[in-house]
């Protein structure tokens, strides 16, 4: 301790009672501080425990700086992750909706239909699955001079299988699907007929040896 | 003027210029074939050559200008020795699939003549399946020389599946040169139109992979199903195997 003055020193010896404005350089105002800081008495080993427990203690329950602040955990979180299980695992099963679903997601990869010919006796079996729902499919082609009404075909089961039988002569055969009388569709693994001025392509199916 | 009096003013003179083209045509039947020249001599102008007993052509499908100028068509190709029933075939499906009159006899004429080209290349004892399948290869873009080759694979039997099969897998992405190959090899073969159609599957199916996929696909199902033979795009090489020299 001193009791020498330094430039700005008024006399006082709080630090709050310090006037700044009296000094012209920080290295001064520096040494003025220290030296008022240096007046007071030293703590005792309580009162900084007393702080150092304080600290410690507001620092480990503030929640903004122990675990994400507002993501903090919270007994609500596990009540409602425990209320989606339950709603997801015991909802009443949809055998309709899961069709749907499952015709959406078809259609969305690949909106092709899927046909065969196969030969039935003497007549030709034509089958066709559509990836969607429709409500009439005809099957058309120069057996039946092209007309849409002359041989709808049959739905067979609820998963857009449809087929139809037609007695054919040997030969080549020209057809096509129209599938809710105005979409023209065509086997696109079949042999097809190219383009002839009216649009999409037909198949055509070929009798064996005449 | 409306475009519906536009359509009956163009029909009308199709209609018209068909009827003037048949009746100069029938002077100069000297330039005809023998028979065809023969048959154009003893017919008098009136002669109808396409009669529908059957009424396979089912006028009450087009309108009455549509109708007329198909008649007269039919009438021409059929004076030519073509088949008219897949004319009519044509026509009908232009019909079910609602199309105007106009591209309706566009799509006739184009098809008769093609008939007419196919039975050049095909010969005059083709089937008239074998006619419409030639036609309609000729008209994807497929040469006549190629049905002539597929036709001479073919002596006995018909040629349809074949033409049919080269058809679709030139549709499908493969050279013309490289099918009619493929096919030829193959339809060369007694009883062999259910591998033709295994190529036809074949190549359907890998053509939707990818570009080239298809002709990949058609080579390999080749040298799988005819022993001996090369894959038709495979350029001739030689089987020697590279000799090292001897060491001096």
């Amino acid at each position: 301790m001193t009791d020498e003055r330094v430039p700005g020193d008024q006399g006082s010896n709080e630090p709050a009672d310090l006037d700044l404005r009296t000094f012209s350089d920080d290295a001064a105002l520096v040494a003025c501080l220290r030296a008022s800081y240096a007046r007071f008495p030293a703590p005792d080993a309580a009162q900084v425990a007393r702080c150092t427990t304080a600290v410690l203690a507001a620092t480990m329950h503030a929640p903004s700086r122990r675990f994400g602040g507002a993501a903090r955990p919270r007994w609500w979180w596990g009540a409602a992750a425990a209320a989606v299980l339950v709603v997801s695992v015991l909802r009443p099963w949809q055998p309709e909706v899961a069709v749907q679903q499952a015709d959406g997601a078809f259609v969305g990869a690949s909106a092709a239909p899927v046909g065969t010919t196969t030969e039935s006796g003497d007549a030709i079996r034509f089958d066709l699955t559509l990836p969607n729902s429709a409500q009439k499919v005809a099957l058309v082609g120069d057996f039946n001079g092209w007309d849409e009404h002359a041989t709808p075909m049959v739905r067979r089961r609820n998963d857009g299988a449809w087929s139809a039988k037609v007695p054919l002569l040997p030969g080549r055969h020209v057809y096509a699907f129209v599938v809710d009388g105005r979409t023209w569709l065509v086997d696109p693994l079949a042999p097809q007929v190219p383009d002839e001025g009216y649009g999409p392509a037909n198949a055509v199916v070929v009798e064996g040896p005449r | 003027m409306s475009p519906r009096a536009r359509t009956t003013l163009w029909l009308a003179l199709q209609l018209l210029t068909t009827t003037i083209a048949s009746s100069l045509a029938a002077p100069s039947a000297s330039a005809l074939p023998a028979p065809l020249a023969a048959a154009s001599r003893a017919a008098s102008a009136d002669t109808v050559y396409f009669r529908d007993p059957q009424g396979q052509l089912d006028a009450a499908r087009f309108d009455t200008l549509t109708a007329n100028a198909l008649r007269v068509l039919l009438d021409d190709a059929a004076a030519k020795g073509l088949p008219t029933g897949p004319l009519i075939n044509r026509a009908l499906e232009g019909a079910a699939r609602r199309v105007g009159g106009q591209r309706i006899l566009s799509v006739v004429r184009a098809h008769a003549a093609a008939l007419a080209e196919a039975k050049a290349a095909l010969g005059e004892g083709s089937t008239v399946a074998e006619l419409d399948a030639g036609a309609t290869a000729l008209r994807a873009g497929i040469d006549a020389k190629s049905l002539t080759v597929v036709r001479g694979t073919r002596q006995n039997g018909t040629a349809v599946t074949a033409l049919v099969v080269l058809t679709d897998v030139v549709k499908r992405g493969v050279p013309t040169s490289t099918a009619r190959e493929a096919v030829a090899t193959i339809a060369r073969n007694p009883r062999s139109d259910d591998a033709l159609l295994g190529l036809q599957s074949t190549v359907a199916k890998n053509s939707q992979r990818g570009p080239g996929m298809a002709l990949d696909a058609l080579n390999r199902y080749v040298r799988g199903t005819v022993t001996g033979t090369q894959s038709p795009s495979t350029p001739e090489t030689s089987d020697r195997k590279p000799v090292r020299p001897p060491d001096s």
